[in-house]
């Protein structure tokens, strides 16, 4: 955005939390939704950028699925019956190529390790899912399946920044928070962007997470990712302390009101009366969020689309649904991270745990939104960081191997707001090695998610140090319009 | 082309006025920068139609049929102009696929620039600063600049703020801590002219000064105490940012601040601090992920260093020159990548290897340390001398060398014989205790034990412990019960802990960890029905001679078993002992010799005895020996060795704590480097040798090839542009909370213009003149009139210029996270002052760290510290960079993993709940009510006593009312429930004062509560 536009808008900010703050004073600020001139469906405490949506979107809100690790395209949902045959064959120098991570690299061999899990055909769409997914295959006429997404970067640090923030250097916003800057949220009580890290299989292998993945970068702090934690405390600070009840803090904030109010008249600062409202909301979220986590308002049937482990404080489950019920608060992105899916070694093991324990819920989620009514207003992705090798890591039986990273191809699935269920885009070569048709880079799933959300990613740019930054990077990156509803 | 070149001279207001004559630089290039310069500009690539809008040849160049973009004085003539007005989709510029249009005025600019001449400037900021005449008013010469700007505008300066209001905002700005009650009051006291020039002198001389001065650089440095990326394992540099800190207090010069911090390692004889400044290019994140690939992250490295270092002083976004030519800046690809070769032959690896140390670093020691250190060796040689002096010493004979042999002696001691040991508190499982007269082997009665699975009679303590004798073979008489034959006996020996177990039979007690000396197998059940002797060795079961045994225990499992007889053999032999034989202590080291010897010694013991040796070389291996192996010498040998330990161990104890810290050095050998095509680290193209961008004033290099030295000078000498102009604008936003460059990141053609580029010109020449005095420049700064304007201003004033880019008014701006921590610590009488060290962990909700870190990273698990360590200044809090404090992250404190020049100030409700709820903050809250409840015996007077502490001034009445009514309704309320209170006024480490009423403190811990979530208390006003 040019610095003269950027000024304009920071007035209209500062004039219009300047007049309703004095007038209304925080408690009536639900009234000012309704106001003309804001961005469309941003809320006076998360508000959008003028001129954005660019266009209608289909979508309003992300929940984003993000399976940290680089789960198997192989053993998921890129078929490759003809493995079978290549069991501990070398995999064609051809194929290869020459950017292998140093842990594979110094290997020697790279045997071809089938996939030891039997697919079926599912759905109307006929797609092929592996049996780690019984759930998902449920599902498969609602979501896009996207076979043949790439990615820079090949190990996990810059993988999960680069799926993220569109660039593996640290220092750029998150998807999460790009979208909080443009669109704001729909709601006053709660973040417009929220963050869950939900725990894991035992036994998993783990990689870390960074706090880069959901924070605002260069862009305005209040578009960092709330992180709702599990337990008592699940928005940091929300608690009183011991001994101070919620009147105890009314009372105290009516006070404050009366002494910044006052602070306002004689000074004049905006900001001041920001301040306000921000204290205002953090009131309101001390009630919003345990109303929101309070998980047993759910119907038993509800419950039941996500499984038994719904029913675990702080499990992926429990999270699906949680996400589910922030989007329906009107928060504009909600991202999940689910650990565990870098499978060097016992990838079966560890992926039939990981696939226990998200399968459901995925499903759930979907079938929950779409119950609702909301399915169609509803972006989903589902995806990691990077694939994983068709050749084995390690030691390689017909039931025990594990699989290197791979960002060449890997598959994701988008459903919901915007997207054509039943679809698939993307096709690789015999051994899930390279893309042969249709390939995605991880930044055209990006631009495609903000297109279903309004958003043209070429124009959602900001100044910064020079550059016209976007999400999408300065390569040039396609909407993928062929899973488009 | 000179011609065109006019010398930048801009008026300070902000927009051109229709009278005035336009300016290129302020009014056309940011137009022509923005929508016409990506392909109409500096990279050759990317341009289309061979025509480049950025430079005066350029445009006015005849091309096809004649035509020019520009033709002076003619927009008729002028393609550009034509193609811009045109409503052909086909024609138009910009096209409509750029999603650039130009708006109806800057149109109307380009036309009038062309009628007037289209006349061309340099980029202003790469032509040197001219020394502007001072305007006429009043005032500091800095005031003038200003004054002159406003009169253009018809405006006025704002008053002088009052003075608790100055004394805060100056104790800010200068130290980051409000002014304690005293220092305001000393301040409204002195009456005499010059008391606010005194008031800041004394903030400037104050430690605290540098703390601050430090954060903002540190921003600047991405100073982290991890390595950023992955595991983000902690690293130890820490004594970088305690000399940042230094520096500043030091008032070290900004030139030579440069110059260390880039270089010192290549200054000649540079002084141990010079090279910890290199630690500046130490900072950036680096990587230890298994399977990296080394060369793209050699290459990352060297790319955030080239960027850091041309952001930071020379305000150019070098970085977007990375894959291709700038757009919009004359920065080449080659110029960059001639950056980059100044710190591309890094001698740091590229895998950190997840360590606390990755190499280079430096040892950090304190002033004196070499006194220090040869103080202890003469403190030890001269007990040493007394030592080799003693009797004992001289009289020591080699036993081994001896002729008389019957020093050998073999022992027996007997463990158990009818009965325990003397106090032996004897615990049984199974039957209870039974000593039987039948079947006996020695003495009078034998133990018997048997029972259900296993059973045993056991002690561990009550009794005088057992010493274990030189080369112990452990014996004891069994009788199996031939009808009750157990599985399996054993015998358990209790030292620390009970791990030293032998056994017989079919090991089935799950005891110990198989394989070990915990759980030794020394061989099959013996015969049943008669008495045998069984053995074992005490090395196989972990007891080493001269061990203190406080236990034992006999145990069986699934039968009945009598024992009797229990002891151990041992067998002296001074001969064969290392410890008392010079001969034997140097066949046991032959081939390897212990750790910890020294050279040449360890060689010569490794050598072995056979070898022939010196008689120096003897006397040098026997000192050593008997001073530290030998344990047959007594008299005085044995306290004066005792004070050799002991001064050792002080010695390694303040050897250690002199830090290790990361510094930057360079290969031996320069690595050649290249462009990157595409900024892909595997896509070298043309060599490059490191030079500075052609665009700036040549570079004097000192040898054949330029290095970071040429380069340092080369950014601080008086022709570079850039660099004095960079600096001053960053204190100047320190200060005022946005620079004159608003963009105080980029002063490339795509940054803001100065809101006052006379007041620039003349403060970065001033700054040299004054030899970079940094602490002279902050002066001046706040003794301005312009910052000590009252920082409020009417409705309209703030619309007109919300940024207060004018100045017409004071800075006012929300504290920092460091800032708003440290008031209430200060406030509260909490905060302790002790400065540098390691990161400490004050208080931080519980999974911050552990719900994202790597399984196997040491900074997973935070682990909190105690005492002093939760009250120190933000600035010493550890910094990890994958999971920052809360406090930072709530607050806009970068994640420095990279460079930050600016920090955002968002307003969220997040920081509400932290200063109204984190524990550090309710915390302190109560201690600043405790300090009131303890300073005034009346309501007002503590209400009064808080505002004073927070805002440096007292409550209005009107602020008194809604405090009191506030807190009549809390001493209602907690007198309903005093255990509240009690709750309130316990929460954190800290204790409050048990004489006071748990109600009133409560109470006054929330008044104080809400007085510090106060706007103005948030804010430097």
């Amino acid at each position: 955005m040019n610095p003269f536009f950027e000024n304009q808008l920071l007035q209209t900010r500062r004039q219009f939390f300047g007049d309703t703050g004095v007038r209304l004073g925080g408690a009536a600020l639900a009234s000012m939704l309704t106001m003309p001139g804001l961005a469309q469906g941003g809320s006076s405490v998360n508000p959008g950028m003028p001129g954005l949506p660019h266009f209608a979107g289909k979508a309003k809100a992300v929940i984003y699925l993000h399976m940290n690790g680089g789960p198997s395209q192989l053993d998921t949902w890129d078929y490759k019956p003809g493995l079978v045959d290549q069991f501990d064959k070398e995999l064609p120098k051809e194929f290869l190529g020459d950017r292998i991570t140093t842990m594979t690299s110094g290997q020697g061999r790279f045997p071809v390790a089938p996939s030891k899990f039997k697919f079926s055909q599912h759905g109307e769409c006929g797609r092929w899912v592996s049996e780690l997914l019984p759930h998902t295959a449920g599902i498969v006429d609602d979501i896009a399946v996207v076979k043949a997404v790439h990615t820079n970067a090949i190990n996990h640090d810059p993988a999960c920044t680069f799926v993220m923030t569109g660039s593996e250097v640290s220092g750029k916003p998150s998807m999460g928070s790009w979208i909080s800057y443009g669109l704001g949220a729909e709601t006053e009580d709660l973040p417009a962007f929220v963050a869950l890290t939900p725990n894991f299989p035992n036994g998993s292998n783990a990689q870390a997470l960074f706090s880069r993945m959901w924070g605002p970068g260069f862009l305005p702090g209040r578009n960092s990712g709330v992180v709702l934690r599990s337990g008592t405390d699940p928005v940091l600070y929300l608690e009183n302390p011991p001994g101070v009840s919620r009147t105890d803090r009314r009372s105290m904030l009516d006070a404050l009101g009366k002494l910044n109010q006052r602070g306002f008249e004689k000074f004049g600062d905006p900001d001041t009366q920001t301040r306000i409202s921000q204290y205002e909301m953090a009131f309101r979220m001390q009630a919003s969020v345990p109303d929101l986590t309070d998980l047993s308002q759910e119907k038993p049937a509800t419950l039941d689309l996500y499984g038994d482990r719904v029913k675990t404080p702080g499990s992926f489950a429990s999270s699906a649904l949680l996400a589910r019920r922030l989007v329906e608060r009107g928060v504009r992105m909600v991202q999940i991270m689910h650990r565990g899916w870098d499978s060097h070694g016992n990838l079966p093991g560890e992926m039939g745990n990981q696939c226990l324990d998200t399968d459901q819920a995925c499903a759930g989620l979907i079938k929950d939104l779409k119950l609702r009514g909301m399915l169609d207003e509803t972006l989903v992705i589902w995806g990691g960081e990077f694939g994983r090798t068709v050749y084995c890591q390690g030691k390689l039986t017909r039931e025990r191997y594990g699989r290197d990273h791979h960002p060449k191809n890997f598959c994701m699935w988008m459903a919901g707001g915007g997207i054509k269920g039943g679809t698939t885009i993307g096709e690789t070569d015999d051994f899930s090695y390279n893309p042969v048709k249709d390939k995605v880079h991880v930044n055209e799933i990006n631009a495609t998610a903000l297109h279903c959300l309004g958003i043209d990613h070429e124009r959602f740019t900001l100044r910064h140090q020079g550059l016209d930054e976007r999400l999408t990077g300065v390569e040039p990156m396609n909407v993928i319009k062929k899973i488009l509803a | 082309m000179r011609i065109f070149l006019i010398s930048f001279f801009a008026a300070s207001c902000l927009g051109a006025q229709a009278a005035e004559s336009l300016s290129f630089n302020r009014d056309i290039r940011p137009i022509l920068s923005d929508k016409c310069f990506a392909c109409h500009g500096m990279d050759e690539e990317s341009r289309e139609a061979k025509l480049r809008l950025d430079t005066p040849e350029g445009a006015f160049r005849k091309k096809r049929r004649g035509k020019s973009a520009i033709v002076p004085g003619k927009p008729d003539e002028s393609e550009s102009w034509l193609r811009i007005i045109s409503d052909d989709e086909e024609e138009v510029m910009p096209p409509p696929d750029s999603h650039k249009t130009l708006m109806a005025e800057e149109k109307e600019l380009i036309k009038r620039w062309i009628e007037e001449g289209a006349v061309y400037q340099k980029h202003w900021a790469f032509e040197a600063p001219v020394m502007p005449q001072i305007p006429e008013g009043s005032g500091s010469e800095i005031d003038r600049f200003v004054g002159a700007g406003l009169k253009k505008e018809g405006w006025q300066v704002t008053p002088e703020a009052d003075r608790e209001t100055l004394i805060r905002r100056v104790s800010f700005a200068l130290t980051g801590l409000p002014p304690a009650i005293a220092e305001v009051d000393a301040f409204l006291a002195d009456q005499v002219e010059g008391s606010y020039e005194r008031m800041v002198d004394r903030y400037l001389a104050s430690p605290r000064y540098g703390e601050e001065m430090a954060r903002y650089w540190l921003d600047a440095a991405r100073y982290g105490d991890t390595h950023g990326m992955h595991l983000d394992n902690e690293r130890q540099m820490w004594a970088y940012r305690d000399w940042v800190i230094g520096a500043f207090n030091k008032n070290q010069p900004y030139d030579q601040f440069t110059i260390d911090q880039l270089a010192g390692d290549l200054i000649p004889n540079a002084k141990q601090d010079q090279v910890v400044a290199t630690g500046f290019n130490r900072c950036n994140v680096t990587t230890g992920e298994g399977g990296s690939i080394a060369e793209e992250f050699v290459f990352r490295y060297a790319v955030d260093r080239a960027s850091t270092t041309a952001q930071v002083w020379l305000g150019l976004t070098a970085q977007c020159a990375v894959c291709h030519d700038h757009k919009y800046d004359p920065i080449s690809q080659k110029d960059f990548y001639a950056l980059y070769a100044f710190f591309n032959s890094n001698a740091d690896p590229a895998m950190d290897g997840n360590k606390l140390l990755t190499a280079p670093v430096m040892k950090v020691k304190p002033e004196g340390f070499e006194l220090k250190m040869a103080e202890f060796d003469r403190r030890k040689g001269e007990s040493q001398k007394k030592m080799k002096a003693s009797k004992d010493w001289a009289n020591y004979r080699d036993p081994a060398e001896q002729a008389d042999k019957s020093t050998v002696v073999d022992s027996e001691a007997i463990w158990f014989e009818d009965e325990f040991p003397k106090g032996a508190q004897v615990g049984s499982s199974g039957h209870p205790l039974a000593l039987v007269n039948d079947p006996v082997y020695s003495g009078a009665k034998s133990l018997k034990r048997g029972g259900e699975g296993m059973a045993q009679d056991y002690y561990n303590a009550g009794a005088t412990p057992l010493s274990v004798p030189p080369r112990p073979r452990f014996f004891l008489h069994v009788y199996l019960d031939p009808k009750d034959t157990p599985e399996e006996i054993m015998i358990q020996f209790h030292t620390s802990e009970w791990s030293h177990r032998a056994i017989w039979g079919a090991d089935v007690i799950e005891f110990g960890k198989k394989g070990t000396t915990e759980r030794f197998v020394v061989g099959k059940l013996p015969e049943t029905g008669k008495w045998v002797r069984l053995e074992v060795p005490g090395e196989k079961i972990g007891l080493k001679p001269g061990m203190p045994v406080s236990g034992f225990a006999f145990t069986v499992h699934g039968g009945t078993a009598y024992f009797d007889k229990f002891g151990v053999i041992g067998r002296e032999d001074p001969a064969s002992d290392p410890k008392a034989s010079f001969l034997a202590w140097r066949k046991s080291q032959t081939g390897k010799p212990a750790k910890g010897i020294p050279a040449p010694l360890s060689q010569w013991l490794k050598e072995g005895p056979e070898k022939e040796r010196s008689v120096d070389e003897l006397v040098r291996l026997k000192d050593y020996y008997l001073e530290k192996v030998c344990m047959t010498l007594g008299g005085d040998v044995v306290p004066l060795r005792a004070e050799v330990a002991k001064i050792e161990e002080e010695r390694k104890a303040y050897d250690s704590a002199a830090p290790s810290t990361f510094i930057f050095r360079d290969l031996a050998k320069p690595r050649q480097s290249y462009v990157m095509q595409r900024g892909e680290y595997n896509q070298p193209g043309e060599k490059v040798d490191p030079m500075t961008p052609g665009v700036l004033p040549p570079m004097k290099k000192m040898g054949a090839r330029a290095n970071r030295l040429d380069l340092a000078k080369w950014l601080v000498s008086a022709e570079n542009p850039l660099t004095a102009r960079v600096t001053v604008n960053r204190f100047w936003q320190q200060l005022f909370g946005a620079g004159l460059v608003k963009t105080s990141h980029d002063f490339g053609t795509q940054g803001d213009v100065p809101s006052h580029p006379e007041l620039l010109d003349y403060l970065a020449l001033r700054f040299q003149e004054q030899k970079w005095d940094v602490k002279g420049l902050m002066k001046e700064l706040v003794m301005t009139r312009t910052f000590q304007q009252q920082s409020s201003a009417t409705s309209p004033r703030w619309d007109a210029d919300p940024g207060n880019r004018r100045l017409a008014r004071g800075p006012r701006f929300r504290l920092d996270a460091e800032q708003l921590r440290d008031q209430a610590l200060f406030v509260g009488g909490l905060l302790d002052l002790k400065m540098g060290g390691r990161g400490v962990m004050p208080y931080q909700p519980p999974n911050i760290w552990e719900p994202v870190a790597f399984g196997g990273s040491n900074t997973r698990f935070y682990k909190r510290g105690d005492g002093a360590d939760l009250y120190r200044r933000s600035i010493y809090t550890f910094f990890k960079r994958t999971a920052p404090h809360p406090m930072f992250a709530n607050f806009d404190t970068p994640a420095r993993e990279q460079f930050c020049l600016k920090r955002e100030r968002s307003n969220t409700p997040l920081q509400a709940l932290q200063l109204m709820n984190d524990v550090q903050h309710f915390e302190a809250a109560r201690s600043l009510g405790q300090r009131a409840m303890k300073a005034a015996a009346g309501r007002d007077e503590r209400v009064d006593f808080i505002f004073r502490s927070v805002v440096s001034r007292g409550a209005t009445d009107d602020e008194k009312t809604v405090v009191n009514d506030f807190f009549e309704k809390q001493v209602t309320s907690y007198r309903a429930a005093p255990e509240e209170a009690k709750k309130a006024i316990l929460f954190g480490e800290s204790k409050p004062d048990a004489d006071l009423d748990a109600v009133e403190l409560a109470s006054w811990s929330l008044v104080a509560n809400l007085i510090l979530n106060m706007d103005e208390a948030i804010v430097r006003n």
